[in-house]
């Protein structure tokens, strides 16, 4: 007759030792994560820009090496004017910067799903804990409160990493492949550091915060509304400052072209066409002139510090070296357009490390939230 | 040896919770009896190291509680008083969890964690969640991941709060299983002097940080030579009657009656005056004083 019920027996198994116990913790948050439909929906669209790089990537590879499977693409990219014919007709020159670029667009599309991720993870992980009170089933067992936190950061760094880190080392393992030069790794070695250490830089900085957040109240919505609230109400007031800044230094600028304008009144049609082309001329410059100034103002502007993904936006151009990239490339522009066209496409040029200071007070802030929040069994109740 | 305090002083800052509390505890079951604020939670959060001391020093199974909190950790299983869960699982992944984060690979930790939810009764629930399981089934729920790694010793701190009187008596039988049959140490903290009793042989009584008692329980439950308690057949209060007249101390209580003889004599006597008054005695056996009694007494004593 078999035996259905044997009781309380002894278990001799072998217990790990405590170096690596934040990880039951990680891999119970991972699991917990993986059960949200939502979430898991989200995380497979935060794959789709991979793809996307991956192909940007191949297709560069190809052609580097004037590949006839390309042809037909690169003639449209140059007729639609997002490649320039002198990029097109030296590729390897203009190799990293390409990669780069494609990079660098491929982290700034990731670094708004992974807040989407992040809304979506992160509010309940410390916030449920305190809610249902779970913190002295952790603290009584071998475990620290480092590990617990280690643990809880290890959950946001392992879906950020699924979407940002690897992608980053798949897609650059595929570009080589396609490209079939490996002079390709020196040249871009330094791009794929960058980009690794930029993912790192968004999983320590976002994960710290969106811990801390979590470990201020056990209500995970009010967590979601506060991080919501720092990524996009940063963002807009960011933008109205800047956008309000702008407006004001182009008012000031264009008003002595408006009031040329203003004084045509009495003259003959082809006097007031010919004074219309020289204005015209002359906007054109006032233009160039007002961009230029807007470049050279933005380097000292401290707006763009208000919004939380435009500090890690400035960190991750600094690391990935963006902006030396459209230096590079307005090369082959026009030279009366070179400057127009750094000051179009690169993005605020004030000191990286302001940006720098104000993530590390953030993570500063965070850790001492998270310091006085998920304290030792010794102060809980 | 289960623990041994030696001289440990814990303050929080004006309030003293353990007064140079020096105490040995051996192996077995041991009850933790003490009023509120007596410093039973504090003493149970230093054995597992939660809490630095200001003085004084310790061990628990053989490891200094100062140094080895973690290791001390791993050979305790522990039970804590308050409704705490890990949220949004289910009962075999709940206990499952408590394993791995003690140190079992999750392969260990599940195959385990089967076994002790069948063990304490959890195993046609192991597959909802734990959310929505009542007061007696979490409290077995949080025992059976206390005891998923098999500890040397298990800490129950007011295991039987606010749990209906089957499942307490479920989780007791449990407790008894778990020290009479497979050889665990027990510390249990409780209010409740009978589950105390059900289940300790050896209790430490604490009040105001200090020791106040400490021994095995049928010991400081001791006889009284010259206290009785009577039963008998018919009523007792002529009985009792004629005792008083002789000198004794005879005092009803619910169905019996507890005789104090006079020095010089014996219970000879009782069956002289039963024999007189013609009443049948159905039981007769020395005074021992009730837990309770010992319990309080140690309190008047501090």
């Amino acid at each position: 007759m078999p035996i259905f019920d044997q009781g309380y027996q002894h278990w001799k198994g072998h217990l790990s030792g405590h170096a690596w116990r934040w990880l039951a913790v990680t891999r119970h948050g991972v699991r917990i994560g993986m059960q949200g439909r939502v979430f898991r929906a989200v995380l497979l669209v935060s794959l789709l820009p991979a793809v996307c790089l991956a192909t940007a990537l191949c297709l560069w590879g190809l052609a580097e090496r004037k590949s006839d499977l390309v042809t037909t693409i690169v003639q449209f990219l140059v007729s639609a004017q997002i490649l320039s014919p002198g990029v097109v007709d030296d590729p390897r020159h203009y190799r990293l910067e390409i990669w780069t670029l494609c990079y660098n667009f491929f982290l700034s599309v990731e670094l708004t799903l992974s807040m989407i991720l992040i809304v979506l993870v992160g509010p309940n992980l410390i916030s449920q804990d305190l809610r249902f009170n779970a913190l002295p089933l952790y603290l009584s067992r071998p475990l620290r409160r480092i590990d617990y936190l280690a643990g809880k950061l290890g959950v946001i760094a392992a879906f950020l990493g699924l979407s940002i880190i690897v992608p980053c080392l798949l897609t650059y393992a595929l570009g080589l492949m396609f490209s079939l030069d490996f002079s390709i790794v020196t040249d871009t070695y330094r791009l794929l550091l960058a980009s690794v250490a930029y993912g790192v830089v968004i999983i320590l900085s976002a994960g710290m915060l969106i811990l801390a957040l979590s470990s201020l109240s056990r209500n995970s919505r009010y967590v979601a509304l506060f991080w919501l609230s720092i990524w996009i109400v940063s963002n807009i007031v960011s933008g109205v400052l800047e956008t309000t800044q702008q407006v004001q230094r182009r008012n000031a600028h264009f008003r002595q072209v408006h009031l040329a304008q203003q004084t045509q009144a009495g003259l003959s049609r082809e006097e007031r066409r010919r004074r219309m082309d020289a204005l015209r001329a002359e906007q054109e410059a006032q233009m160039a002139e007002f961009e230029t100034q807007q470049l050279e103002a933005s380097k000292s502007d401290w707006r763009p510090l208000v919004s939380y993904t435009a500090n890690l936006s400035r960190i991750g151009r600094q690391l990935l070296g963006t902006d030396a990239c459209w230096e590079k490339l307005s090369e082959v522009q026009p030279s009366p357009m070179r400057k127009r066209f750094v000051a179009q496409w690169s993005g605020p040029r004030y000191p990286w490390y302001w940006s720098a200071g104000v993530l590390a007070g953030l993570f500063g802030l965070s850790a001492c939230i998270l310091s006085l929040s998920v304290r030792s069994l010794d102060r809980l109740r | 040896m289960l623990f041994q305090f030696e001289g440990v002083t814990k303050t929080y800052g004006s309030v003293v919770a353990l007064d140079n509390l020096s105490v040995t505890a051996p192996a077995g079951a041991i009850g933790l009896l003490g009023p509120n604020g007596s410093g039973k939670t504090t003493m149970i959060r230093s054995l597992l190291g939660l809490t630095r001391v200001d003085r004084g020093s310790g061990q628990v199974l053989g490891m200094d509680f100062k140094h080895r909190q973690l290791d001390i950790r791993r050979a305790v299983g522990f039970v804590p008083e308050d409704e705490c869960l890990f949220p949004h699982v289910v009962g075999v992944e709940f206990v499952t969890y408590a394993g791995e984060l003690v140190g079992m690979s999750t392969k260990d930790a599940m195959q385990r964690s089967h076994e002790v939810l069948d063990y304490v009764g959890l195993g046609e629930a192991r597959y909802r969640k734990v959310e929505s399981y009542s007061t007696g089934m979490k409290q077995r729920l949080k025992l059976a991941s206390a005891i998923v790694h098999d500890p040397q010793l298990l800490i129950l701190d007011e295991p039987t709060n606010g749990m209906d009187p089957r499942g307490r008596e479920d989780l007791l039988e449990l407790a008894r299983d778990l020290v009479h049959n497979k050889g665990m140490s027990l510390l249990f903290s409780s209010h409740l002097l009978p589950d105390v009793e059900s289940v300790c042989e050896e209790i430490i009584v604490l009040g105001k940080g200090k020791l106040l008692t400490e021994g095995n329980i049928q010991q400081l439950k001791q006889l009284h030579n010259r206290s009785f308690e009577v039963r008998l057949k018919a009523d007792a209060r002529p009985f009792a009657e004629r005792l008083s007249a002789l000198g004794c101390g005879a005092q009803m209580r619910d169905d019996s009656l507890l005789v104090q003889i006079p020095e010089g004599r014996t219970q000879q006597l009782l069956w002289e005056v039963a024999a007189q008054e013609r009443v049948q005695i159905r039981n007769l056996r020395p005074q021992r004083s009730t837990l309770e009694e010992v319990f309080l007494k140690a309190l008047e004593q501090a």
